[in-house]
């Protein structure tokens, strides 16, 4: 089960993103690096189509001959799904005053849960399966993070975070939590 | 070199030296900015106590929630930023403006860690998003967070409905500043405003804020943040 975080400043730029691979249901040794790097499809547009008729299952052979499972590992399939899901969180945000917002999103086997801060960043987050207080602990520890990292003089609310520091944490976290 | 790899994750998976993961955290930001001071600093330290030096993600936010800011060294401070900002501007809407800007960086992040001491221990953490409140929260816990102590008045224009006043009294960032009788329009509580503009921005109440002397009898220092709402609401 994988975990896809995305933070955005308050004009919807890409802050610092993250997938982590659960190792909650089976338990397991978290998959090395390598392997949570973006999954580059050679055809591009067959993962696209896969995940998008919902075929989480499907097996897809790619042409370099390895097996790989389609539906939703695709990096910019992902990402759409995210940015889809900003407008819905736009709408809610208006009218709710918490800052976590629950699975206000489904697309195919994705739920997406969002937290608003008060300087208007967003985390969103694509998760499988059903998690609320995990998800909300996470949330709080990155937030708690954020808040750190923006009182760094040199960050300004629009800049990527490269901190390795930050990165680590919020795996440290996603372990913990997801 | 670093930046040939711009993401610290990436380094990692090439097994390169941890210098190169270094030059990315924001310890050593500095190396972007060609401070003439910045690499004596970290030529004094040897290199080991570097890497263990705490970071700002080991701090505990909450440590100097109740600290405070020894008045006169904040004076100084404010003194040296207006006659640096003076330097370099021409008139006052322009001095006010960079006053202003200056305030926005402080604004974000006071919105933010205010915020985070409120309720980064609550189970459901809120963010306001009605306007009175808002406007209410500014007046109270933001000036209480900056200044120590609340504003004295919050008012509605009579004349243009989408315009607020937060009336301070005795701004205590002026309580030592003597603005000369040639600059008269000049207020230095710009920056004040822009720590409300940041504060508005960021819970989407986007405002233009300005800063007014308007002396009376009584407080000569009175000062009026006027609040101009972009949108109606």
């Amino acid at each position: 089960m994988s975990h896809h975080l995305f933070l955005l400043s308050p004009s919807d730029t890409p802050l610092y993103s993250l997938t982590h691979q659960s190792t909650k249901p089976v338990p397991s040794v978290t998959s090395p690096l390598a392997s949570n790097l973006p999954t580059w499809s050679t055809s591009a547009f067959a993962g696209t189509l896969t995940a998008l008729s919902g075929a989480s299952s499907a097996t897809q052979h790619t042409s370099s001959g390895a097996v790989r499972v389609g539906g939703g590992q695709d990096r910019h399939v992902i990402q759409m799904i995210a940015n889809a899901g900003l407008d819905v969180i736009e709408d809610v945000m208006r009218k709710e005053t918490a800052m976590y917002l629950k699975s206000v999103d489904k697309f195919n086997e994705w739920t997406i849960s969002a937290f608003i801060t008060p300087g208007n960043t967003k985390f969103v987050l694509l998760h499988e399966g059903k998690n609320d207080d995990g998800i909300r602990s996470f949330f709080m520890d990155v937030w708690e993070l954020y808040v750190k990292t923006m009182l760094n003089p040199f960050h300004t609310a629009h800049s990527a975070i490269r901190s390795s520091v930050f990165d680590n944490r919020v795996r440290a976290s996603a372990r913990k939590y997801l | 070199m670093a930046y040939a790899q711009p993401h610290p994750r990436l380094s990692v998976v090439s097994n390169s030296s941890q210098s190169s993961v270094d030059h990315l955290s924001p310890t050593t930001t500095s190396t972007r900015f060609s401070l003439p001071s910045a690499p004596s600093i970290h030529a004094a330290v040897p290199s080991k106590t570097a890497t263990n030096r705490p970071s700002i993600y080991d701090r505990n936010l909450n440590k100097t929630r109740g600290a405070e800011v020894s008045a006169a060294s904040f004076a100084f401070l404010f003194s040296e930023i207006v006659q640096y900002t003076q330097k370099r501007v021409s008139g006052i809407n322009d001095l006010e403006r960079q006053l202003n800007t200056l305030g926005y960086r402080v604004g974000t992040r006071v919105l933010e860690l205010m915020m985070w001491r409120a309720e980064g221990s609550s189970k459901a953490p809120k963010r306001e998003i009605k306007l009175l409140s808002v406007l209410m929260m500014v007046h109270t816990q933001v000036w209480k967070a900056v200044f120590g102590k609340p504003a004295d008045a919050i008012e509605r224009s009579v004349e243009n409905p989408d315009e607020y006043m937060i009336i301070d009294n005795n701004p205590p960032i002026e309580r030592h500043i003597s603005v000369p009788r040639d600059m008269s329009q000049l207020s230095c509580s710009s920056f004040t405003a822009g720590i409300v503009e940041a504060v508005l921005d960021g819970l989407s109440f986007p405002a233009r804020v300005t800063a007014h002397n308007t002396p009376n009898s009584q407080y000569s220092n009175r000062t009026t943040i006027l609040i101009k709402l972009e949108n109606q609401f």
